[in-house]
């Protein structure tokens, strides 16, 4: 869910620029406000090295398989750090897999990092339950799944098909756009089951890597 | 560890010797004004400063096949269907398959910007080590954290891809297949099995970044740095000229596209 060089006009990627200065201004000023933000960086770089190796593996989903987006497991365990950390592994994923672009960077980190801080905040309504059991923590991480990778095939089908084609029909843009979103229905229900047993899997094992 | 991207760093070009600030602001400049071009006349002299650059790197031509496999591919998988189903003016038609104009200008457009754009990157990244671009970006005003944050993950990057492959394998030797056919239940528990290898994965990770952090905090990180006269690196005509003359083509393929 990468968008290239090359394929969005300039003024696209300015503005995906502009956007992702204001959400990493945002991100950082969180951060700071933290009084263990020093000790916090290793921390969440480490953890974005992990998501980063991670995004590699595959589910089978016979004849084929699929790698899982994981941006709303990223927003509900890196919290604030949530929106650099995509920043970060969006740089290493054009760097490295040539996934993205370099002039993309930006468009790509609103992409898939407005997602990841809406996971993140939707998680955090968990605290409203009293006693914030194990099957609210299920249940808020499944929605997070859910509307991280929801979001994210929103905007970057959205993206794609009005800004490349050069003169595209509107209604075959609208159908295209529609098609395109419903067939990522099973993954959006796959990625919110994967999140929920994740963070399950974590709250048991391992409470203090998820933020309070 | 030494990436694909940092393995033609020690060859001794112009463009090598491009001190990285410079050769950034320069290149990078170059990479936005080529990503305005919408003038289909300003392709063959994108395509042409684009060969010269990389002519001036001297990277091996391996070097940029190899970067552009996985990118073209999927950029052909996007656009080769532009020409069918963008436009009007028919240029070839066939049934009822047609091939537009409009479509195949848009195609050439983007595939011949993502190329030179792909290309100027490689030649930022592979000609400079990895740790000087970041120290450039920020001397360019990249905030801490993100330096920060590269420069840690990039080191634990390779790493915990190493653990996550062993850990795969030990899995498979335990005898933990990958279901071959659509059954719910199937699926679901290897579903839950990936949940605990990745979850694992991430409290492997959070340890190693306490032990980092505890190394870290020891040669002095989070400490004020000591204050120290500003050493900057002597200014060569080549980076000042360099800089200058990639603005200059910069500013013409800017203003070229808008007359």
């Amino acid at each position: 869910m990468h968008i290239s060089d090359g394929l969005l006009p300039a003024k696209v990627c300015i503005t995906g620029y502009a956007i992702t200065g204001g959400l990493t201004w945002y991100s950082l000023r969180q951060i700071d406000r933290r009084s263990t933000s020093t000790e916090d960086i290793p921390k969440a770089s480490l953890l974005t090295a992990a998501f980063f190796a991670a995004s590699a593996i595959r589910f089978p989903l016979p004849p084929g398989s699929l790698h899982l987006v994981l941006n709303g497991a990223l927003g509900v365990v890196l919290d604030c750090y949530a929106f650099p950390a995509v920043l970060v592994g969006l740089f290493f994923q054009a760097l490295v897999f040539g996934h993205g672009g370099l002039t993309t960077l930006g468009i790509n980190a609103v992409i898939m990092g407005v997602p990841a801080l809406l996971a993140s905040f939707i998680f955090k309504l968990r605290r409203l339950i009293k006693g914030q059991s194990s099957r609210a923590t299920f249940v808020f991480s499944f929605l997070a799944g859910v509307s991280g990778v929801g979001l994210s095939a929103l905007l970057f089908f959205s993206l794609v098909i009005t800004m490349v084609p050069a003169e595209l029909d509107a209604s075959l843009e609208q159908t295209a756009a529609l098609v395109l979103l419903l067939s990522h229905g099973p993954l959006m229900l796959l990625e919110g089951l994967f999140t929920a047993m994740l963070v399950s899997f974590l709250a048991r094992m391992k409470p203090e890597v998820i933020p309070e | 560890m030494l990436h694909e991207i940092d393995r033609y760093v020690h060859l001794n070009s112009w463009m090598h010797r491009w001190r990285p600030r410079p050769k950034l602001v320069g290149l990078g400049t170059l990479i936005f004004a080529f990503a305005m071009v919408e003038d289909l006349r300003l392709v063959p002299a994108m395509l042409g400063v684009t060969a010269v650059l990389y002519t001036i790197a001297t990277l091996p031509l391996s070097f940029l096949l190899h970067q552009l496999r996985y990118p073209g591919f999927f950029i052909l998988g996007v656009v080769l269907l532009l020409p069918l189903v963008s436009g009007e003016t028919i240029l070839w038609q066939w049934g009822p398959i047609a091939l537009h104009s409009e479509g195949v200008s848009a195609m050439v457009l983007i595939v011949c910007r993502f190329f030179s754009i792909l290309t100027l990157g490689l030649i930022i990244l592979g000609t400079s080590p990895f740790s000087a671009t970041i120290k450039a970006m920020r001397s360019l005003g990249l905030p801490h954290v993100l330096a920060d944050m590269m420069l840690l993950s990039y080191r634990y990057l390779f790493e915990f891809a190493q653990m996550l492959t062993t850990m795969q394998q030990a899995m498979k030797l335990r005898g933990f297949k990958a279901p071959s056919r659509l059954a719910l239940r199937e699926l679901m528990s290897h579903l839950r099995r990936l949940a605990s290898l990745m979850g694992t994965l991430l409290i492997r990770s959070y340890e190693q970044s306490l032990r980092s952090y505890q190394a870290m905090g020891l040669r002095g990180y989070g400490a004020a740095a000591p204050h120290s006269p500003g050493q900057s690196p002597p200014s060569s005509l080549w980076n000042g000229s360099a800089l200058i003359v990639m603005l200059m083509v910069s500013a013409g393929f800017v203003l070229s596209d808008f007359l």
